[in-house]
Order: C-alpha cells, then sequence, then structure tokens
C-alpha cells in the first residue's frame, strides 16, 4: 500500500513539475514591469534557428486549477507580443475585480481554465471578452498610465535650431496640455528665442565673397506663441538594458499662433571714437509679427503616474516678407538717408506713421555710436523686398508633469 | 501517516525547486523586465543596405549608397563593416556664388570657403550598442518590436574639392563662365570647367543614433540620423590675379575646423 501511494504521488507530481517548468517564465522574479504572461523560452535542445525567435505556446496547467497561481478573472495576454494598450481597455479595466489582479497573472488555457457565462465577464471591449481569461486574442495589454481628463505642463529649457543654414536660434519653450481622451489633446504654448542671430555660414559668405542671404531668408523669430492639438497614435515599452522598464508614446503636434521678428541691421563691430574703442553689440530691427504655423512630433516617455520626459522635433512654419525695419519702409529710408547726408534734422520729415525715426538719430552715450549710420544699412534691408516661407525646425527638450 | 505525507510534500517541494533551478541555468527562466525578446540577434550576422539623403545643405549635398556587414556578439553589441559611395553635387547655392564672385572684382583678395569637400568612396569599421529593446503599438493591434542604438566607427573616405572661387581661365566675367560651354546660356554643353579642383584621401569618423524595426525573423528596416566628420582643409589669402592667372596661391588655413555631413540613412537588415 505505501509503494502504490508514493508512486500516485509521484505521478501526480509530474504534471505539477510541467506546470513548473511552464509557468516559471511567466513569472521571473523582480518584474516590475506590466507585462503579462510571457511564454516560455526554447529549449536549448532546439534548432538554433528556432531559438531565435521562438514563440512558445502559453503556458499550460496539465494539474488542477488550484495549482494556477492566478486568479480566474484575471486579464490575461498570452501572446508575448503585449505592447500598448487602447484607452477604452484602459479605462474600463479600472471598473473590473480583476484590476487587482498581478499584472504577471498567467495564462489558462482554453481546455482547463474555468469557463464563465456571467454577464459581466463576457462584456466584449474590442469586440473580444477582455474579461475572460480564455481569451487569448489581446495582443495588447493595458496602458499603466491614463491620461485622459489630465493636464500636462511641459518645459523645454533647450529649444534648438537644427535647420540654420543662415539663422541659429536657441530657446525656451512652456506647453500646457489637456488630455481630452487618451489620444487626443489641446495644447498651448509659448517660446521666447534668448539666442536668434544670423549663423557663421552667413557671416562666412559675406565676409569672403560678398553675399549674404535675402533678408526675408535671414529672419530671426523672436518669440512665438500657438495654440494646437495633440495626437498620440502610438504607444510602446522600452527597456535600457533589460533593467529598467519605460512606457513612451509618439506625439504628433499641430498648431497656429503668432511670432514676433527681427532682422540684422548691424553685427557687433568696434568704434573708435577719439582715440578709445567702445564694442558696439550687435542691432536688430523690428521686422513686425508674422503668423506662425506649428507642427512637429517626438516621443513621449512617462515615468510615474505624474512624469514624463519629452524629446521632440517641431517645426515653426513662418511667413517672412521684409518690406519695413522698425516700421520704415523704403520711402522712408530714403528720406531718412537724404537728410543724413545734408546733415539735415528728421523733424520735418514726411515719414510714415509706423517708422520709428528715434531709431535712426542720435547716439548711444556708452559706446558713441551714431545711430543715423545704421539708416543705409536698414535701406539696404528693404530695398529689394523679399518674401519666403521660412522653416524653423527646432529639437525641443523638456519635462512635463502631469496633475 | 502525517509524517509520509510531510516527506512526500518534502520532495515535491525539493523537486519543483530543482527543476526552476535548472530551468534557470538553461535559460528557460528570463529575468528581463521586457520579457523574452521576440528577436535575439546575437550570434548572427546580417547585411544591410542603407541610403542616406542630406537633412541640411548648405554649399554640398550628398547621397550615401552604403552596404553593411555585421555581425552580432551579443543581443546588445555588434560589430560592424560598411563601405559605399557618396553621390555629390554643389548646391544651387554655390553655383550662384561661383557665377558671381567671378564678376566681384573688388574682392581682390579672400579665403576658400569652408565645407566644400565632397565624399566618395567611403568604409568605415565600428560597434554598434543597442541598450533599448522595445514594442510599439501599430493601429492598435500590431506590436512593432525595436531596438535603439548608438553607432561609432571610423575609416577612410575619397574625398574631393572643386573651389567656387578660384577659377583659373575666366571665360565671361559678367555672366560668370569659368568653363568650356558652347552656349553661355546653357550650362549643360560645358564638357569641362577651371575652376580650381582637389582631391585626397582622409580619415573619416562616423556616428549615429538609430532605431532598428524587426520584422519577421530575418528582416528589418533601419532609421537612422548618422554624421560623418573629417578634418577640413583650404586655403586662405588667395590673390585674385594669382589664382586668375593659373598660379597657386595663398596658404593652408591653421585651424580649418571639422566639416560635418549628416544624413538620415534608410535601411534594410537582413539577419542569416
Amino acid at each position: 500500500m505505501r509503494p502504490f501511494r508514493s508512486i500516485a504521488l509521484l505521478v501526480a507530481a509530474v504534471p505539477a513539475l510541467a506546470f513548473a517548468q511552464g509557468a516559471a517564465p511567466a513569472q521571473p522574479p523582480a518584474a516590475p514591469g506590466p507585462d503579462a504572461t510571457a511564454p516560455a523560452s526554447p529549449s536549448p535542445a532546439e534548432p538554433p534557428e528556432r531559438q531565435r525567435t521562438e514563440r512558445a505556446a502559453p503556458a499550460v496547467p496539465q494539474s488542477s486549477p488550484e495549482a494556477a497561481p492566478a486568479r480566474p478573472s484575471a486579464p490575461a495576454t498570452p501572446d508575448e507580443d503585449d505592447t500598448g494598450s487602447t484607452p477604452s481597455s484602459q479605462s474600463t479595466e479600472a471598473q473590473a475585480p480583476a484590476a487587482t489582479a498581478p499584472a504577471d497573472a498567467p495564462v489558462l488555457d482554453s481546455g482547463e481554465a474555468p469557463r464563465t457565462t456571467d454577464a459581466q465577464q463576457q462584456r466584449l471591449v474590442n469586440g473580444a471578452p477582455l474579461y475572460n481569461p480564455n481569451v487569448n486574442v489581446h495582443i495588447v495589454q493595458k496602458k499603466r498610465f491614463a491620461d485622459e481628463g489630465k493636464h500636462e505642463l511641459v518645459l523645454y529649457p533647450a529649444v534648438v535650431q537644427v535647420n540654420g543654414k543662415f539663422t541659429n536660434h536657441a530657446g525656451t519653450a512652456l506647453h500646457y496640455v489637456y488630455h481630452l481622451q487618451e489620444n487626443f489633446a489641446l495644447q498651448v504654448g509659448g517660446q521666447y528665442n534668448w539666442y536668434s542671430d544670423e549663423s557663421d555660414f552667413n557671416l562666412e559668405l559675406i565676409d569672403k565673397v560678398r553675399e549674404q542671404a535675402q533678408a526675408a531668408s535671414s529672419l530671426l523669430l523672436q518669440w512665438g506663441a500657438h495654440a494646437g492639438v495633440e495626437v498620440t497614435p502610438l504607444y510602446g515599452k522600452f527597456a535600457f538594458f533589460n533593467n529598467s522598464l519605460a512606457q513612451f508614446s509618439v506625439v504628433l503636434s499641430g498648431g497656429a499662433g503668432i511670432g514676433k521678428t527681427r532682422h540684422l541691421i548691424r553685427p557687433e563691430v568696434a568704434n573708435e571714437v577719439e582715440g578709445q574703442t567702445y564694442q558696439v553689440p550687435a542691432r536688430f530691427g523690428d521686422t513686425g509679427n508674422k503668423f506662425l504655423g506649428e507642427v512637429g512630433g517626438g516621443f513621449r516617455v512617462q515615468f510615474g503616474e505624474s512624469y514624463a520626459i519629452r524629446l521632440e522635433v517641431r517645426d515653426l512654419i513662418y511667413t517672412a516678407r521684409v518690406d519695413k525695419v522698425d516700421g520704415c519702409n523704403l520711402a522712408d529710408f530714403e528720406a531718412l538717408e537724404a537728410a543724413r547726408a545734408a546733415n539735415q534734422p528728421f523733424d520735418g520729415l514726411n515719414l510714415s506713421g509706423s517708422c520709428k525715426v528715434a531709431k535712426f538719430d542720435g547716439v548711444d552715450p556708452k559706446t558713441k555710436k551714431n545711430y543715423r549710420e545704421d539708416i543705409i544699412l536698414g535701406r539696404d534691408l528693404v530695398a529689394e523686398p523679399s518674401s519666403d516661407v521660412l522653416n524653423n525646425v527646432s529639437f525641443y527638450a523638456g519635462f512635463s508633469v502631469l496633475f | 501517516m502525517k509524517a509520509r505525507t510531510l516527506r512526500v510534500f518534502a520532495a515535491l517541494s525539493l523537486s519543483l525547486t530543482a527543476l526552476g533551478a535548472a530551468a534557470q541555468e538553461d535559460g528557460v527562466l528570463d529575468t528581463a523586465v521586457v520579457r523574452n525578446r521576440l528577436y535575439k540577434p546575437a550570434g548572427h550576422p546580417e547585411l544591410s543596405l542603407s541610403v542616406g539623403l542630406p537633412v541640411q545643405t548648405h554649399l554640398t549635398a550628398h547621397y550615401f549608397f552604403d552596404v553593411g556587414l555585421a555581425y552580432n556578439l551579443f543581443d546588445t553589441f555588434a560589430l560592424e563593416a560598411r563601405a559605399g559611395y557618396a553621390a555629390s553635387r554643389h548646391t544651387g547655392l554655390a553655383r550662384s556664388i561661383s557665377e558671381s564672385f567671378l564678376d566681384r572684382e573688388d574682392k581682390r583678395v579672400t579665403d576658400e570657403l569652408e565645407d566644400m569637400w565632397r565624399m566618395g568612396l567611403h568604409g568605415v569599421v565600428g560597434a554598434r550598442w543597442a541598450p533599448i529593446y522595445g514594442k510599439i503599438s501599430l493601429v492598435a493591434d500590431i506590436p512593432v518590436h525595436f531596438q535603439t542604438y548608438l553607432w561609432a566607427g571610423g575609416g577612410l573616405t575619397n574625398l574631393k574639392r572643386q573651389s567656387v572661387i578660384q577659377c583659373t581661365q575666366v571665360v565671361d566675367r559678367a555672366a560668370g563662365v569659368c568653363d568650356n560651354r558652347t552656349d553661355v546660356t546653357d550650362r549643360g554643353s560645358a564638357t569641362e570647367n577651371y575652376w580650381v579642383k582637389e582631391s585626397r584621401v582622409a580619415p573619416v569618423v562616423s556616428a549615429a543614433l538609430g532605431f532598428r524595426f524587426f520584422i519577421k525573423e530575418q528582416h528589418g528596416i533601419r532609421l537612422e540620423l548618422r554624421d560623418w566628420i573629417f578634418k577640413d582643409s583650404y586655403r586662405v589669402n588667395l590673390l585674385r590675379d594669382d589664382w586668375e592667372a593659373g598660379k597657386a596661391t595663398g596658404e593652408p588655413a591653421g585651424s580649418p575646423g571639422l566639416t560635418h555631413l549628416v544624413q538620415f540613412d534608410l535601411g534594410y537588415t537582413f539577419s542569416f
């Protein structure tokens, strides 16, 4: 009788051992990620070609159901391609009792798992009863952090132009995003370029071959403000060196707004007066506000529920037509230049109302630079009115807080 | 009876533990956070083809056609040899400068422009480090597996340079003609030009940030942002009278800096 019991126990142990092999990969130690069941890895005895991309069958408990450490209502994701999620699955899952089940719950095979006829458990989500553990058609997984209804404040400390041929820009941007839905948000934002100047390439052309970009092509953007929408069509996750998991989404944005532009009138020069040399900083002329379009795309990597890092490329598109500098048109500059040549005051000149004549008159007390000398440079900018559509493509690196 | 049962359960527990350990030794258990990489390139060679387009053009534009052979030492690390040819041209801006500068006789002394060397044949050897493996969901139900990698390496390249400043035989100064065209208005009719030309072979360094998207078992698509870097070289203090007389003029620039050719590469990878 005793040998019989031992043999019976050993026989009973075989499926348990088989389960141990099969279920073990589904619950690796210290696996904080949201991944659900992963299939077993190929055995070393298998051919190499098979090992490379083996997609083994889900673990199948052969013994009694109580051997499986999963709750019957736990969401099962038997396929290893358990990437991302749909918003609907996220929102509905939160209401289900199964939401408290461990994410690493193993798979129950349809042949062995308990069958349910409960209406709630048979409820269809994306065309399949998500809460039924027998269902193994879901290849996406629940999204760890829901965006819907959240506010997001994004600070981009570094915004650097990456396509600067004739211009260089660097600045800081601040955006506010309201996530209307999981994949759709409204955004408003502003950007201030604390550095905007002509590029070294443009200065090289001026210095070596006496050529320079047309005024419209080298227009500088001082600041911009826009409003628009943002969509997140793709969602995924990645592991860095297999150690830490991060959720990310691809964000695409578009919007419109307004931007203030300026143009370099005179680069930094040295001014010699009565044997003393003064460094005169570069002078820029106001070229007015322009309509601004914005399109962009990038990645948002989320850390925890409230923080994210954003890496994006955005194109600020603005029409550039330079026919006025500091409000003065060509006729104004011609009149100013004539008065300057005759050494006459500017008071009685018939200038357009927008012309800021004071900017081209007088002497800077600090640098002793006579502003009248800049009239000819301003006139050159508008002598041949130029127009262009500029693409200011910049790399945005920032972080955001969700609340 | 109770003791016997305990012994049996103890034996069963030990068996389970032992098998679990064996499974771990065999690599059955995967401790990765993103578990069970669907694609494990370790130990496999791969062949890749890529086309590179310029991200930004100033005076030159390059179009790269490369073939690469790589061996994946680990899932995250590979060695790769790349070779290919870069078709290149002067941009419209460079042509415009060359034509207008012929007639700018007030500028008698000048320097050559920077970053005018154009790559041709090239070959590099480098290392690819892919610490990031991830999955992304395309149109909800199609998961795409990818790696993000950094690439760095070096090699040699053939370089050529054609000046847009030094014309040794001015044909028509006002029209900016420095070639043997038969029709002044038809640049294409020229078979030879008289701009100063140079060529050399130089070391080149390449670095890239890229994504590799796996497609089934053996195929992959690669998207890269790649920078080709080599030392620039040009002459300064050129005298117009000398170069227009066909004489060598000026001296090499003291610190010419580095030329960067930033490309967007689109590639296909076949893994053996």
